[in-house]
């Protein structure tokens, strides 16, 4: 494997909703072409922290975070920060399929449009290139101005994920992103992990330990907010250092 | 919480406890046959051996389909990868219990060698250190483990003493070679089933930790 590039990083991090605290002294760094895992059970807190990465969290009411996200080497909440311009360089794809009811090329270009390009031929390159890094344009190619809504749910995904890709994001954070798919379709979206990490760092929530076991180079469990173990997807799933990730990995738990 | 997997991997572990309880039967009456000049729980050794090895299957069998339907993690699979190993360790033992105990038939047709104590002694120590290994695996206990590892230089060195013992005296007895022969080989497979304790000891370290120690068996 080739040297790790520090991408990401939190320190110590603490999350608030109101008065509950959802995440306690989170640290954990994300590398360029790596693929990190987050699991733990339901409510541990894996999709606030994911959320925490592009401040998604800024949305909710009376939400607070201390401590401090680096992104190369800027602090993502300090004051000054443009959180348009952060969202593009950290991506989203989430756990149910959300494309806008729009055609497929529109889906793909809506984010370049934000973005203010408005070159037609520069839109339809940029959608075919999204499109066949999600591994949709074969698929696709013949009906790019059909509404995105009468693909398939796998489809839509990929849609989603051409769509996240568009903008040309360095972090990719994909909260289930295949739990709402068949084998097939969750297999195609695996694939596409492998392939995208060639470019990426990659940020994935799974309840599916076996593809956090596939797709993942660092795995991270999480338990009641706090960060439990981080290590070497290899060693978390053959031999993890504490008995809750053990517990909660061979089922065993609660 | 019991689920339905955790209850067959329970199963696994009862088999491979029957398995091991056969195994060391076997190989404390082949010991017993040979210091005695038993035929008849010789030949009850042979005949049992069938037992052992349809167990082999099963423990194959149970494993192969935990693996590929259940897809376990971390200790599960840990254990599941040891288990498999072990008894292809426990079925080497009991065909050297087997061995030793045809050995025992020819050697019981033929007046007696002079009494070795160090033969009494490779048995002793061959059946110690799989009574320890087993009941190492059944408490998941590590310093049990280490200790037979460190048990089987002392088997070696037995071995070495019987050999050279036994060289000597056909030197001196020409009509004895073919029976010193015959006790060389049983001595042979005591030191190799001490060698097989080892490794199933090793087994269980990985079971225990997670790590590989073959061939550098120490405390870690
Ligand atoms: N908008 C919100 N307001 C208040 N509390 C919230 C909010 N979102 C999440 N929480 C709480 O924060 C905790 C962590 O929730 P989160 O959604 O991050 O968990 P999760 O690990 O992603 O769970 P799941 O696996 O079920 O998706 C939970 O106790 C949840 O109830
Ligand atoms: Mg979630």
């Amino acid at each position: 494997m080739m040297e790790k590039t520090l991408k990401m990083e939190s320190k110590k991090i603490d999350f608030y909703y109101g008065s509950f605290k959802a995440l306690q002294e989170v640290s954990l760094q994300f590398h360029l072409n790596r693929v990190t895992a987050l699991i733990g059970p339901s409510g541990c807190g894996k999709s606030t922290y994911l959320r925490c990465l592009n401040r998604m969290n800024d949305l909710i009411p009376s939400s607070r975070l201390v401590g401090e996200i680096t992104l190369d080497d800027m602090n993502i909440y300090e004051s000054g920060v443009d959180v348009v311009e952060l969202r593009r360089r950290v991506g989203m794809v989430f756990q149910k399929p959300n494309p806008f009811p729009k055609t497929i090329f529109e889906n793909v270009a809506f984010g370049l449009r934000v973005n203010g390009v408005k070159d037609r031929n520069v839109l339809s390159e940029k959608v075919e290139i999204s499109l066949r890094q999600a591994a949709l344009w074969d698929e696709v190619k013949d009906r790019l101005q059909a509404s995105a809504l009468g693909l398939s749910g796998g489809q839509q995904q990929r849609l989603c994920i051409a769509r996240a890709l568009a903008v040309e994001p360095e972090v990719v954070l994909m909260d289930e992103p295949a739990s709402a798919l068949d084998p097939i379709a969750t297999q195609k979206i695996e694939e596409l992990i492998h392939e995208l990490k060639k470019n990426y760092t990659i940020v994935i929530v799974t309840h599916n330990m076996q593809q956090a076991a596939r797709v993942s180079d660092t795995t991270a469990f999480f338990y009641m907010g706090k960060l439990i173990e981080v290590n070497a997807t290899e060693n978390i799933f053959t031999r993890p250092k504490y008995k809750q990730t053990e517990d909660y990995i061979t089922g065993r738990f609660g | 919480m019991e689920s339905r997997f955790h209850k067959e991997l329970e199963e696994l572990k009862m088999t491979i406890l029957q398995m091991a309880a056969l195994t060391e039967r076997a190989l404390e009456k082949a010991v017993h046959s040979l210091l005695v000049r038993d035929t008849e729980v010789a030949k009850e050794v042979v005949r049992g051996d069938q037992e052992v090895n349809s167990l082999e299957l099963e423990i194959d069998r149970l494993c192969l389909k935990l693996l590929a339907l259940e897809q376990p993690m971390a200790r599960d699979l840990r254990f599941i990868i040891g288990t498999m190993r072990i008894a292809v360790d426990l079925e080497r033992i009991a065909d050297q219990a087997v061995n030793i105990a045809e050995r025992t038939i020819f050697l019981a047709s033929r007046p007696p060698l002079r009494f070795n104590p160090a033969m009494q002694q490779l048995g002793d120590t061959a059946i110690d250190m799989l009574k320890s290994v087993i009941s190492a695996f059944i408490n998941e206990s590590e310093e049990q483990a280490i200790d037979v590892c460190q048990m089987d230089d002392t088997a070696d060195e037995l071995n070495v003493k019987i050999l050279k013992d036994l060289m000597d005296y056909m030197l001196h007895d020409t009509p004895a070679i073919e029976r010193s022969v015959q006790t060389i080989i049983a001595a042979r497979c005591l030191e190799r089933a001490a060698d097989q304790a080892t490794n199933i000891a090793e087994s269980v370290i990985f079971i225990i930790k997670g790590v590989n120690i073959k061939h550098h068996c120490q405390r870690t």
